[in-house]
């Protein structure tokens, strides 16, 4: 402890570390700030949406005189709020939607239309502390220590410094170590800091620490191994640079391409498209045809599915769940190969500290990608409930009445079992 | 026998394929001050940095206190204070900050006062000693070096070219400093290409000359070395 302490008194009697922190510091601050503010537009977006939905179903609701019109007009907000650390790590909630507003008809199609925010900006994504850790993290760290060695052999130092310390060339260690933990401490504090603000559990908070700590102590050691080598301190920066290049950059794209090129995933687009068809087909095909598929899901409804008029609701809410089996096995297959890329990504990331630490974050976060397909699911749940709900009364065993409606399905979120 | 704190014997040193040192023998008693003498590339640092152990002999052993120096080098490092040429030190402090921590380092602590008679007993000027060291000549920067190797208190001195860029007088100042050491029992090996301050202080001179040692010389009863004659002897091997 006496080393550390000593070295981090004698980093902070240099300029350059002096600088490299505050730097280190402002962009931990700016990037949570930018996280939290985030977060809180997220969640007043939520807010106003909820409020409206209410306001709208109260307007909706007493203007229908049946089940069917009741089921197509109402709207029906779900949502993923943001978790309490996702202020920390933004993740996906950036390219994805995390709110949808459904409404009884064919689900899947609703589910891959979503509002497209500027591609650009979500392509170059948003710098929050996820970003900063991961990958600028490194790079501060190598600026720390490059020329750690080089600068003490070409200034005649190396010798006097080894003999001078009980730990010998051990000093060098400490002095490394004493910055990466400086350069930790300056990144954390602004962290614990909006930690408070957010009002997030203290302890979820160690499920961004870890992974920061050790991603700065592997960082720690790659630069140990290059520097105390006996080569130049700009030769040492750039090994350092290009490792970093490679685990930041090279091997997440590669890793990527590959995977998706080994794990093929059926385009949302077409899942769309082929629903679309099926429902719009439904209108000239023979009633029957539709209510026989319709029925080999749901037989219980086999004694109400007679169709007698040109127009029913429950034929027309029958070719629309119809729309939805049609391409259930794409969906299904969909979401298998979207979480089997997310596997395989599991497995590149082993090649890639920046990218595991990512999807840490984003997984503590639940900002990745598997919270977004449970974020679906939920949503098809909540559908299938609505279902539930709506069938007795368009198939006409229960009786409509506004009344009835009070008990209508709530969308609540799905809660993340740890 | 006596007992040798430092002790090189048969010590070969092999680097980047070349024979730097070539079964050079010596060794220096307590209180001793030994200098080695030699030209540009004759193995003085290679021997120091040997007795520092950051280099490995190829063949024979160089110990400290009967201690193999490669295998033991944190206790090496203990009893050791080294000097090396043009000491640099830190820019970015002052003197006294510069001595302060490299005698943490060392987990040495020396109170203040204790400072402050070590830069006077180096002449470095009071008013110097707060300023950093991108300030100073080589020669100030020297004295910081000289005044932490004695702030070490150390068993053994090992100075590499110690009184380079000092000036005659700075130059006096330091060899009387090594004399007092020396009388109270401080090992001192100093490697140097200044004949006379060499033949001065030490006890005795050896001379190395391409990797070889060429000879050792006693000083004379009434205390010094000839340096007229190991000039003389270092010369003609330097024209060979």
């Amino acid at each position: 402890m006496a080393n550390l302490i000593r070295e981090i008194r004698f980093a902070l009697t240099e300029s350059i570390v002096r600088w490299t922190l505050l730097l280190a510091f402002m962009l931990s601050g700016f990037s949570l700030a930018n996280g939290l503010y985030e977060v809180r537009q997220q969640e007043s977006q939520l807010a106003t949406l909820k409020s409206e939905a209410q306001k709208d179903q109260a307007y909706v609701l007493p203007q229908q005189g049946d089940a069917g019109g009741a089921a197509y007009y109402m709207l029906h907000l779900t949502y993923d709020p943001p978790s309490e650390l996702a202020f920390a790590a933004l993740g996906l909630r950036d390219e994805l939607p995390w709110k949808h507003r459904v409404k009884m008809l064919a689900l899947e199609g609703q589910i891959y239309e979503a509002d497209q925010s500027n591609p650009e900006l979500a392509y170059l994504g948003k710098l929050d502390f996820n970003y900063l850790v991961s990958i600028l993290l490194p790079l501060l760290i190598i600026g720390l220590l490059y020329d750690l060695d080089a600068r003490e052999r070409r200034e005649s130092r190396y010798e006097l410094l080894c003999a001078s310390s009980r730990r010998g060339k051990g000093v060098l260690f400490d002095r490394a170590f004493a910055r990466v933990v400086l350069l930790f401490l300056v990144i954390i504090v602004p962290f614990l800091i909006a930690l408070l603000i957010s009002g997030a559990k203290f302890y979820s908070g160690f499920l961004v620490l870890a992974p920061v700590l050790l991603h700065a102590l592997f960082w720690l050691v790659i630069c140990r191994v290059v520097t105390s080598r006996k080569i130049e301190g700009i030769t040492a920066a750039a090994i350092l640079f290009g490792t970093w290049l490679v685990v930041t950059s090279l091997v997440p794209v590669v890793g990527k391409s590959a995977v998706e090129r080994w794990v093929e995933v059926p385009n949302g687009g077409e899942i769309l498209l082929t629903q679309r068809e099926t429902v719009n087909d439904a209108w000239d095909l023979p009633k029957q045809a539709t209510m026989s598929r319709f029925l080999e899901v749901h037989p219980e409804w086999r004694d109400y599915a007679g169709i007698e008029g040109s127009f029913e609701w429950k034929w027309y809410y029958a070719f629309q769940q119809v729309g939805d089996q049609q391409v259930e096995p794409m969906s299904t297959a969909l979401s298998q190969r979207i979480a089997g890329r997310d596997a395989r990504m599991g497995w590149v990331s082993a090649l890639s500290p920046p990218l595991m630490v990512d999807r840490w974050l984003t997984k503590s976060a639940e900002t990745d990608i598997t919270q977004h397909m449970r974020y679906i699911a939920c949503v098809r749940d909540f559908h299938a409930e609505l279902r539930r709900f709506h069938y007795p009364m368009l198939f006409g065993r229960e009786v409509y009445s506004v009344e009835a409606m009070d008990e209508l399905p709530q969308f609540s979120p799905c809660v993340v079992q740890n | 026998m006596k007992d040798f704190v430092l002790v090189a014997k048969e010590l070969c040193v092999e680097r980047g394929g070349q024979r730097v040192l070539d079964d050079v023998s010596f060794n220096v008693g307590k209180g001793e001050v030994f200098a080695l003498l030699g030209g540009n590339g004759a193995g003085k640092s290679t021997t120091l940095l040997t007795f520092l152990g950051f280099i490995a002999p190829s063949s024979g052993s160089v110990t400290l206190n009967g201690a193999v120096v490669h295998e033991h080098r944190a206790t090496v490092h203990q009893q050791t204070a080294y000097l090396p040429e043009s000491a640099r030190l830190y820019p970015h402090l002052s003197a006294r900050e510069n001595l302060n921590y490299f005698l943490s380092l060392a987990s040495v602590s020396c109170p203040d006062d204790e400072i402050e008679q070590a830069l006077d007993a180096v002449s470095l000027a009071a008013e110097a000693r707060s300023k950093r060291l991108s300030d100073y000549s080589k020669g100030m920067r020297q004295k910081v070096a000289i005044a932490l190797a004695i702030l070490r208190k150390t068993p053994v001195l090992l100075l590499d070219e110690p009184t380079s860029g000092l000036d005659p007088v700075a130059i006096d100042e330091f060899n009387a400093i090594l004399i007092a050491l020396a009388e109270k029992g401080t090992t001192i090996l100093m490697v140097t290409h200044d004949v006379y301050g060499a033949c001065h202080v030490a006890r005795r001179v050896g001379l190395l000359q391409r990797g070889h040692m060429v000879g050792i010389f006693e000083a004379s009863k009434n205390g010094e070395i000839s340096a007229e004659e190991v000039h003389r002897i270092f010369v003609d091997h330097q024209r060979l």
